[in-house]
C-alpha cells in the first residue's frame, strides 16, 4: 500500500467506517511509515476539532415564528394572493407569448403613426403637449407604477425543488441549475410588461420617469430578498395594498383626465385602440406599484457627527441583532440605509442605534417578525 | 457534535400527515437547532439562516402528506434544508455578509486570557476554513462532523450515494488540515 493509499483512509478511520481488510492494510503501513503517522496525527486533530463546534442554537422565538407563519390565511387573502402572484403554473410557452405580444402591443401604439393618429381623433395638436401646471404632479406617479413593474415582482417563491419525495429527488447541483431558469421564467411576464400609459404621457414624462425608475428598481430589489416564509404577514399586506391600488387606480386616472383634457382624450383612444389588450395590464401595474411603494415598517432619522462611521455602525449593529442591510441610498444629501430587522432584536438595534447620535423615528409599526427599517443619516451634532 | 440522529417518536408522522398542529410544533422544536446549525454553518448569516430553517420547515408542513416515511423525517428535514441552502448559494444575487457569523460565535470561557486568545484565534481560524470550503463538501462536512449524521443519513439526505459521501468527506476534511496546518 502507498502513502497516498494509506491517506484515503484516514477519514473512514476517523468514522470506524473501514473493512477489516482495509484497516489490517492501514495499520500494516503505518508501522512502518512515520511519516503517515505524523499526517494521520494531524487529520485526527482537525477532525477532532470540528467536531468540537459548539452546535447553533436556533434564535429565541424561532418555534412561534415558524407555527404562525404556517397558519393558513382565511380564504379570501388565499385567493387574493394567488391571484397577485404571476400565475406560477403558466406554462412557459404561453409566458413567453404573452410577453412577445405585450411588447408588440407597446411597440405598436408607441409608434409614430399611432400616435399621429391619435392625435386626430383627438383635440388639435397645439393643445397635445399643454400640460397645465398641476398635470406633472399626476404623471410621473403612473410612470412610477411603469417602472416598479419593471423591476419585477417580489420573489415570493424560488424555484427550489419541492421536498414531496421522501429523499430528494434531484441531485442539487441540477437544482440549482434549474432554480434560476424557473425564476426567470415566473419573473418574466409582469417584468417586461409595458404600462399602457398613454404615448404622449410618456413623452412628456420621460426623463423625470427615469430617475424615478431607478429609484423604485433599488427599492424592489431590496424587497425582493425579503424571506418569503419569515414575511409571510408581509407578503398579505402587500396583497392588501396591491388590492388597494387597484381600488385606487381608475379615481386617480380620473383626477388626471380632469386636469388634462389632451392627455385623457389620448388614453382613452388608447383604450379603444385595437391594441387595447396591453391596456388590461395597467390596474397591474398600478397594484404592483402600490406594493413596491409600500412604506417601511420604521421610518427612522440619525443625526450623527460623521454619517459614515454612523452608516458602518448602523450596518455592524443590525447584524449584530440578526439583522441585516438590504438596501442604500442618497437622496438630497442623506444616505438612506434600508435594513431587515426581527423583530426581537428590534429593540435592541433602536437601544444602540441611538447611542450613535440623535435618533428620532417618524413611523413605527412592529407587529411583524421581521421588520423593514429605513434609516435617513444626516450629518450633525 | 450533535448527539446521533434518532428515530422519530412514535406515531409523529401519523399524526402530522393527518395536520395535527401540535405534531407540527413537536417537529419543529425537535429539529429547530439542527435544521438552523446546518443553515448557519452553510450560509454564515444568522438572519438568512433563519430565513431558510423557517423555509424548510414550512416545506415540509405543506408537503407531509407526500412523504412516504421510508427516511427519518430528521433526514427528510436535513434534505430539504441542503437543497435550499445550496440554492441560496448559487442565486445570483445573494448577498453574502461572509464571516459576520462565523465570527460570532466564537465564546471564551478559559480564564486564562493567552490560551483565551490562542482558543478564540484557533475557533476562528477552523470556522473560516470551513466557510472556505467548496459548499458541496462543506455541507457534507456539517452534517457528518457537526450534525453527526452517518454516511448512509447523508446519502440519502443529498440523494448521492455513500461513496461520493465518502470522497467529498475525504477530501473536505484534508483541506481543511491543509489549512490549519500552521495550529498542528
Amino acid at each position: 500500500m502507498t502513502c497516498n493509499e494509506t491517506r484515503d483512509l484516514f477519514s473512514p478511520l476517523a468514522d470506524d467506517a473501514l473493512t477489516p481488510v482495509e484497516r489490517a492494510a492501514l495499520d500494516a503501513h503505518l508501522a512502518g511509515c512515520a511519516e503517515c503517522r505524523r499526517e494521520l496525527a494531524r487529520f485526527e486533530r482537525t477532525v477532532k476539532m470540528v467536531r468540537a463546534l459548539d452546535p447553533s442554537h436556533a434564535p429565541a422565538g424561532f418555534v412561534d415564528r415558524v407555527l404562525a407563519a404556517a397558519q393558513p390565511a382565511p380564504w379570501p387573502r388565499r385567493v387574493a394572493r394567488r391571484l397577485a402572484r404571476p400565475w406560477p403554473g403558466l406554462p412557459l410557452g404561453a409566458a413567453a407569448l404573452f410577453v412577445v405580444g405585450g411588447l408588440a402591443a407597446f411597440l405598436f401604439r408607441g409608434s409614430v403613426e399611432q400616435q399621429r393618429a391619435a392625435r386626430y381623433e383627438s383635440s388639435p395638436p397645439a393643445q397635445q403637449y399643454q400640460v397645465p401646471p398641476s398635470a406633472p404632479a399626476e404623471t410621473p406617479s403612473r410612470e412610477k407604477a411603469a417602472a416598479s413593474d419593471t423591476a419585477g415582482p417580489p420573489k415570493a417563491e424560488r424555484a427550489e425543488p419541492t421536498p414531496a419525495a421522501p429523499a430528494p429527488a434531484n441531485e442539487p447541483a441540477s437544482a440549482r441549475a434549474a432554480a434560476p431558469a424557473a425564476d426567470a421564467a415566473r419573473s418574466t411576464p409582469p417584468a417586461r410588461e409595458p404600462a399602457p400609459a398613454a404615448p404622449a404621457a410618456r413623452e412628456l414624462s420621460a426623463r423625470p420617469a427615469e430617475s424615478e425608475r431607478q429609484e423604485s428598481g433599488v427599492d424592489a430589489r431590496d424587497r425582493r430578498v425579503d424571506a418569503p416564509a419569515s414575511t409571510a404577514k408581509r407578503a398579505e399586506s402587500q396583497v392588501e395594498a396591491r388590492t388597494q391600488g387597484e381600488a385606487k387606480a381608475p379615481a386617480s386616472s380620473q383626477r388626471a383626465s380632469d386636469k388634462v383634457e389632451p392627455l385623457a382624450k389620448l388614453r382613452r383612444n388608447a383604450v379603444t385602440a385595437p391594441s387595447a389588450p396591453g391596456a388590461a395590464t395597467s390596474s397591474r401595474a398600478n397594484a404592483l406599484a402600490a406594493a413596491a411603494a409600500e412604506p417601511p415598517d420604521v421610518n427612522a432619522q440619525l443625526r450623527a457627527p460623521d454619517a459614515k462611521t454612523a452608516e458602518r455602525s448602523l450596518v455592524a449593529l443590525a447584524a449584530n441583532v440578526g439583522g441585516r442591510q438590504t438596501g442604500r441610498r442618497v437622496d438630497a444629501g442623506r444616505v438612506i440605509v434600508q435594513f431587515s430587522v426581527p423583530q426581537d432584536g428590534y429593540a435592541e438595534f433602536v437601544r444602540r442605534a441611538a447611542a450613535l447620535g440623535a435618533l428620532s423615528i417618524e413611523r413605527q409599526t412592529t407587529d411583524r417578525p421581521v421588520l423593514t427599517v429605513t434609516v435617513s443619516v444626516t450629518v450633525g451634532g | 457534535m450533535r448527539e446521533t440522529l434518532g428515530g422519530d417518536p412514535p406515531g409523529l408522522l401519523a399524526r402530522l400527515r393527518a395536520g395535527d398542529p401540535r405534531a407540527f410544533e413537536e417537529l419543529v422544536i425537535g429539529y429547530q437547532h439542527r435544521v438552523f446549525g446546518v443553515a448557519l454553518r452553510m450560509l454564515g448569516n444568522r438572519a438568512e439562516a433563519e430565513e431558510i430553517a423557517q423555509e424548510v420547515f414550512l416545506r415540509a408542513h405543506r408537503a407531509v402528506a407526500d412523504f412516504r416515511g421510508e427516511a427519518r423525517l430528521g433526514t427528510w428535514l436535513y434534505g430539504i434544508a441542503s437543497r435550499l441552502c445550496l440554492n441560496r448559494l448559487g442565486s445570483p444575487d445573494r448577498r453574502m455578509a461572509r464571516g459576520d457569523a462565523l465570527l460570532a460565535d466564537v465564546t471564551a470561557t478559559t480564564p486564562d486570557a493567552a490560551a483565551e486568545l490562542e482558543r478564540a484565534e484557533l475557533d476562528a481560524a477552523l470556522r473560516t476554513a470551513i466557510a472556505e470550503l467548496p459548499e458541496e463538501r462543506r455541507l457534507v462536512l456539517v452534517l457528518r462532523d457537526v450534525e453527526g449524521l452517518s454516511y448512509e443519513q447523508i446519502a440519502e439526505a443529498l440523494a448521492v450515494d455513500p461513496g461520493t459521501v465518502r470522497s467529498r468527506l475525504h477530501r473536505a476534511r484534508m483541506q481543511l488540515k491543509e489549512k490549519l496546518e500552521r495550529f498542528s
